[in-house]
């Protein structure tokens, strides 16, 4: 199922080394690192929601989340106020090892 | 505290209903139908923002809430009713809902009906299984933040039961419902790309305009696994592949659609398991580039099957589908050809011959009265359209590359290694096509069972034949992308594709997929890769009472 999709950071502050490892390997299946804590994935409505709702499920209160969308406009404009491969983009669909 | 799956973990009873169910029911018994009868259920971005609430809610309110499983069967319902107020002696059930409230002439705030009857429903259960009486069932609205206050009586529960009475009926109904008229309710649906209610109405109303609800593409990625040796496993939510004297590369599952093993790599059944829950298809291919085989991990879609093999063993409804199927095939090979003509100075006498008799032959297939005649006229156009393929190739292509004549198991020429290794990838693709719809492979309507390859797969793959292979070939070969020594294996009589060939090849056919394509029949632009999906779906509307959208895949 396809549906419309947009680039996510995800950014956090976690207060226990246990729930990091979670929450840290939970992200890695949905996007990739971009530095300590920050994260960017390629998401529908419904995978950010099932995402926050997983996420929701390891952290606690004292721990610190957000989530920004970013426009096609945003992403598209990332290259030209950014060092060299700060957001490189793959496509094609396809992968051949 | 909510758990990842709410009711389906008890013991399932033959006959309640959950009351999530009779919710759906309310909505659209298309929906209820498809969810309880055909077992499709997809969680869309709401269910799981719910969740949330409710977790929000539990943290909240940590003390006054209960969160009881119920069931009774004289009724008929089960559930979980999640949050339940006792105030001053009388129980009250509530209901949280994301979404905003309904608002009659006056403004008012107002129930939505299905969350109404959902409501009620739980009123009753917990009535009839607590055995205390209950005088309403509050919704909190949180998007408007309104709360609504449903009394229970009498008529109410005659509501509940004509519901309950109404839905069982249906489920016990070898028949899907037919598509709802209110089109504001598709747009919110999480099964709208499943059930596709646009392209059903379009084949009842001819002028009809589809609105596309969902996006033109999947952006999931198709892994291929080419190199013998590599290892496929899992670590935590991504998949791990190791190469010899390479670093360990690193997925995340939801980049990931399909996994090809292509020749001897390893999966891990850690891999193998943590794929086939996140429905992400496993496929192999042979090192020789034959089509081996996918993982099936279908457990439920008994009743599409079920229809599809009482369509199916009708011998006139799949005479007509194989005419189709035979027209489709024989306009795209002579579209083809008249478009090969086109792009050349020159006059070629073979391919002009070859179109006009092909087009004579197309012609006949409208009449034909049987299968075995159909195969006949099948062959003929197979005939002609290869006796006329090779004239497409340019003179700056080598001898060694042309061709005469199609042949296979083994291939003897090159280029017939390449048609023979394109369509291992297709049969490939239409395989990931049936078992992510749930149809069954091996039960076709053309071709006859033999050992080779499901039936049904080899069908619908005449749809896509020539747009997405011969073409490819052709125009990769005139462009002059194929270095004949490097990228052929040439074994005595026979000829493979070397590593390099096959990378090449896959480079190509995977490009060729992601060109968008306007279906003729419904008017919209999708790329390869969902018209896959999408003719395997028209073609189960064939038996389901919206017919006449299958096989009109036709080159221009």
């Amino acid at each position: 199922m396809a549906e419309l999709k947009n680039w996510y950071l995800i950014c956090y502050d976690i207060r226990c080394p246990k729930r990091w490892r979670k929450a840290y390997k939970l992200l890695e299946g949905y996007g990739d690192r971009l530095q300590y804590s920050i994260f960017r994935c390629w998401l529908s409505q419904r995978m950010r929601e099932k995402l926050r709702w997983e996420l929701e499920k390891i952290l606690t209160l004292d721990d610190d989340l957000i989530l920004i969308r970013l426009s096609a406009q945003c992403v598209k404009d990332l290259p030209k106020y950014n060092r060299q491969n700060t957001w490189i983009l793959e496509g094609g669909g396809f992968r051949v090892i | 505290m909510y758990t990842l799956k709410p009711q389906e973990t008890q013991q399932i009873t033959e006959d309640t209903l959950r009351v999530c169910s009779l919710h759906a029911y309310a909505y659209c018994p298309r929906l209820f139908y498809l969810e309880e009868v055909e077992e499709l259920y997809t969680q869309d971005a709401a269910v799981f923002a719910g969740r949330r609430l409710h977790e929000e809610i539990d943290n909240k309110e940590n003390e006054e809430w209960l969160d009881l499983y119920l069931e009774d069967e004289l009724l008929g319902l089960r559930g979980r009713v999640d949050a339940l107020k006792t105030r001053n002696g009388e129980t009250i059930p509530y209901e949280h809902k994301r979404g905003r409230c309904y608002r009659d002439e006056n403004k008012q705030p107002q129930a939505w009906e299905s969350d109404r009857l959902q409501i009620l429903a739980y009123c009753y259960l917990l009535e009839v299984s607590l055995g205390i009486t209950v005088a309403e069932g509050r919704i909190r609205y949180h998007a408007d933040n309104v709360l609504v206050h449903i009394p229970f009586d009498q008529a109410a529960k005659c509501s509940v039961e004509t519901a309950i009475q109404e839905a069982k009926a249906l489920r016990r109904s070898p028949y899907r419902p037919a598509v709802t008229n209110n089109e504001h309710l598709c747009t919110r649906c999480s099964l709208a790309a499943v059930c596709l209610p646009e392209e059903a109405r379009l084949a009842h109303n001819k002028e009809w305009h589809p609105t596309r609800l969902f996006p033109q593409d999947n952006e999931r990625e198709v892994i291929h696994i080419l190199e013998p040796g590599t290892r496929v496993g899992r670590t935590g939510e991504q998949l791990k592949i190791t190469r010899r004297d390479q670093p360990i590369e690193k997925l995340s599952v939801q980049q990931v659609s399909q996994v090809v093993l292509h020749s001897f790599s390893q999966l891990s059944t850690q891999a193998l398991h943590f794929l086939s829950y996140k429905d992400v298809g496993i496929h192999f291919i042979s090192g020789g580039g034959r089509y081996v085989g996918s993982l099936d991990t279908r457990q439920g879609s008994i009743q599409r099957r079920i229809h599809q093999y009482q369509a199916l063993t009708q011998p006139d409804f799949t005479l007509s589908l194989a005419k189709k199927l035979v027209y489709c095939r024989g306009e795209s090979q002579r579209k083809f050809l008249m478009r090969g003509k086109r792009n050349r100075q020159e006059s070629l006498p073979i391919v002009e011959q070859a179109i006009d008799q092909i087009k004579a032959v197309v012609r006949l297939v409208q009449n034909s009265e049987s299968l075995a005649s159909l195969l006949g006229y099948e062959g003929n156009i197979a005939a002609l359209y290869f006796a006329a393929l090779p004239e497409l190739l340019t003179e700056d292509v080598s001898e060694n590359l042309r061709f005469a004549g199609r042949n296979r198991r083994p291939p003897k020429d090159r280029f017939n290694a390449l048609l023979s290794f394109g369509y291992s990838l297709l049969i490939k693709d239409v395989m990931n096509a049936i078992l992510t719809v749930g149809l069954e492979p091996a039960f076709g309507f053309y071709h006859q069972p033999r050992t080779q390859a499901p039936p049904l797969a080899l069908d619908l793959m005449e749809v896509f034949r020539v747009p997405l292979v011969d073409m490819t070939i052709i125009s990769s070969l005139n462009r002059g992308q194929w270095h004949e020594s490097e990228d052929f294996d040439i074994r005595g009589q026979q000829v493979w594709l070397s590593e390099s060939g096959r990378r090449k090849f896959i480079e190509i056919y995977e490009a060729r997929k992601s060109e968008k394509w306007k279906h003729p029949a419904t008017g919209y632009s999708l790329t390869y890769r969902r018209l896959f999906e999408l003719e395997v779906r028209l073609l189960e509307k064939e038996w389901s009472g919206e017919a006449g959208l299958f096989g009109r895949l036709i080159l221009r």
